[in-house]
């Protein structure tokens, strides 16, 4: 079952499939990496579409609390004609507003009925907190309503005077919406593209510190460094090992959410199917590069730690690094610019909104994706192998 | 045969740690050979140069007729190393951990397993030796670390302090099992601090002190050249101080 290993290929492969067989049976490594891959992304999916489902139902059965609603009664009747009920609003409404209870309050001024007797505008005051998510589709939709209430007892008021309410709209706003039924899901979109990287960035990372500080530690290494096989030979097993964990991870974790989307009783948010197998297809191309590069650099770092302890304390500065970037690309929100293409995971994330977005993968943007990550791929692996050649590898706790 | 000729290794910023200096000597076949000295007179950084694992500042060493620094693989392939670390993968059973070592040592499928089931046998540790190593005792990991060590059949065997940790028994047992080695033609070279062990085994001693040879030869010549009656003496004369007692 073992081939002779006279060749090169050949001990790489060997160390290759053990270091599967080590991986697949730590079952400390396999319990984080399918947590976090499978159960992890789709579960914070469905929070976030129920999320969205509990936001538009609000806006459908919006109850507005009201204060001194009896002085305006033509704008009492415009709003119960909306469909809103109309409910007092406790007196301690602002305290309500502030604990989350209540989104939005509208109070009509005490003053209301005797300033428009006079010809000057009324006031009413809406009372919110727009720092709160949640509250936030209420009180668009009662500030539109309160502008359209607007607009017609204008009219009315222009009409009585005899004249035509389009002398006081010059401008008429037609506007289209070129969001694709894809692009309206934003928030889910990104979670889905960052949870791919996020697969791909973290998959490997256990068995990678394991595999090389953690043999440091086991002192495991220098023994295994008395045999025939060579530097780059063991960077290279290992490295296949880790990878072929690391695009495990991200198979489950994009299946997880492909079944997620298919299967489980979504609540209605107006997003179409929007990760289908096309789509998982599209993802495991534009995340090859990453799935290839990221084991490699995990295998340097966890060289240079003469312990899994030490090796992950210097892990984490990068991996915070790395995770950062599309996060930082999602609040830029301008159009990437063309270089961003060539970095690492930024261009991986670019190519996944794309995807996402239900486009195909332009081919020489996919091309560019791949060029600077194979060449880091091979950098770190030779920084590997030379790390296994020298002597201050064999210095152990 | 090993022959080793004015070895240098030194360590630190400045080079000034010299942790081997001008060592030479000859370790021939079918004899075991066995490197005396206190802590820090240099007998793992020389076993590490023999098992090619540091490179030598000067001077050359040459096993079986292949230099330990040029035909590194060669020496590889030529080696059984027992070294300080040896630490086994903790999810692999002991038959999986000898077997990696006999893969990577190029032996095909079929040999490889006879062979494991020789060593396992050989060792005693045929009721152990499908059980994954996590937990094993020390003598059950020296065990399957010598095992793995002479996967291959090397002809040069390289000890470093074998006994350490290990109970009686399992002394005995290892003390047994080199002398086979020896019977078979084997080049031993075992290292030690304990001067009980090298009497008992060895056919001729070097005694290292501070990264240089202070003595050669058996262990009745090294009582007669000390002047001394029993060997501790003559160990602790030889090295010029009371060193040897805090060994």
């Amino acid at each position: 079952m073992i081939a002779p290993t006279e060749s090169a290929p050949a001990r790489v492969a060997v160390v290759a499939k053990k270091e599967i067989v080590d991986i697949f049976r730590d079952r400390r490594t396999m319990l984080v990496t399918l947590v976090t891959a499978i159960v992890a992304g789709p579960v914070l999916m469905l929070l976030v579409l129920n999320l969205i489902a509990r936001q538009s139902d609000k806006v459908r059965e919006l109850v507005l609390p009201v204060v001194g609603i009896e002085r305006a009664p033509a704008l009492k009747a415009f709003l119960e004609r909306q469909q809103l009920s109309l409910t007092p609003a406790p007196e301690n409404f602002e305290a309500g507003i502030r604990s989350g209870e209540l989104d939005v309050v509208l109070e009509v001024d005490a003053a209301f009925a005797e300033d428009v007797a006079q010809g000057k505008p009324g006031t009413v005051r809406l009372a919110y907190d727009r720092s709160r998510d949640r509250a936030r589709a209420a009180i668009a939709e009662v500030e539109a309503l309160l502008r359209a209430f607007n607009r017609e007892w204008g009219r009315g008021r222009l009409i009585l005077r005899g004249i035509a309410p389009e002398v006081a709209n010059p401008l008429n706003v037609e506007s289209r919406d070129l969001a694709t039924p894809q692009s309206s899901g934003a928030l889910v979109l990104f979670l889905i593209a960052f949870y791919g990287l996020f697969a791909a960035v973290m998959g490997g990372m256990a068995a990678a510190l394991d595999t090389t500080a953690g043999e440091r530690e086991r002192m495991s290494l220098e023994p295994l460094l008395t045999t025939p096989i060579g530097p780059f030979e063991l960077a290279t097993g290992k490295w296949l090992a880790v990878s072929l964990l690391n695009a495990t991870a991200v198979l489950l974790t994009l299946t997880g959410f492909y079944l997620t989307l298919r299967f489980a009783p979504l609540p209605a948010v107006g997003i179409p199917f929007l990760f289908g197998l096309a789509e998982l297809g599209r993802f495991v191309v534009a995340l090859v590069p990453l799935i290839l590069l990221m084991p490699a650099i995990l295998l340097y770092v966890g060289c240079r730690g003469r312990t899994f302890k030490e090796a992950q304390s210097n892990l984490s500065v990068l991996l915070f690094a790395i995770s950062l970037l599309p996060i930082v690309q999602m609040f830029l929100q301008r159009k990437d610019p063309a270089w961003l293409t060539w970095i690492p995971v930024s261009g991986q994330y670019s190519l996944l909104s794309r995807a996402l977005r239900g486009e195909a993968l332009p081919w020489f943007e996919l091309l560019q994706s791949y060029m600077v990550p194979a060449l880091l791929t091979v950098v770190a692996l030779s920084a590997v192998g030379r790390l296994f050649s020298r002597e201050s590898v064999l210095a152990g706790k | 045969m090993i022959v080793v000729e004015n070895l240098v290794k030194a360590f630190g910023r400045h080079r000034e740690v010299h942790a081997v200096d001008g060592v030479a000597f000859t370790a021939p076949d079918r004899a075991i050979t066995g490197l005396l000295g206190p802590n820090g007179a240099g007998k793992t950084t020389l076993l590490r140069m023999l098992s090619t694992l540091m490179i030598p500042d000067s001077g050359s060493a040459r096993i079986e007729g292949h230099d330990v620094v040029n035909e590194r693989f060669a020496v590889r392939r030529r080696i059984g190393v027992l070294s300080d670390a040896r630490g086994l993968y903790p999810r692999l059973t002991a038959r999986e951990n000898i077997r990696y070592y006999g893969a990577l040592q190029g032996l095909a499928a079929a040999a490889l397993e006879a062979r494991i089931d020789e060593l396992v046998n050989a060792l005693g540790i045929a009721d152990i030796a499908d059980r994954r190593t996590q937990g094993f005792s020390q003598g059950e990991r020296m065990k399957v670390a010598i095992a793995r060590a002479l996967v291959h059949d090397p002809q040069t065997i390289l000890l470093d302090e074998p006994t350490n940790g290990l109970d009686i028994m399992s002394t005995r047992a290892l003390r047994t099992l080199l002398r086979d080695l020896r019977a078979s033609g084997k080049c031993l070279l075992f290292s030690s601090h304990v001067m009980q062990e090298v009497t008992a085994l060895c056919d001729s001693i070097v005694i290292l002190g501070h990264g240089r040879i202070v003595a050669t030869g058996t262990a009745a010549e090294l009582v007669a050249q000390s002047g001394e009656s029993v060997l501790e003496d003559a160990f602790v004369r030889l090295l010029g101080s009371g060193e040897g007692l805090a060994a």
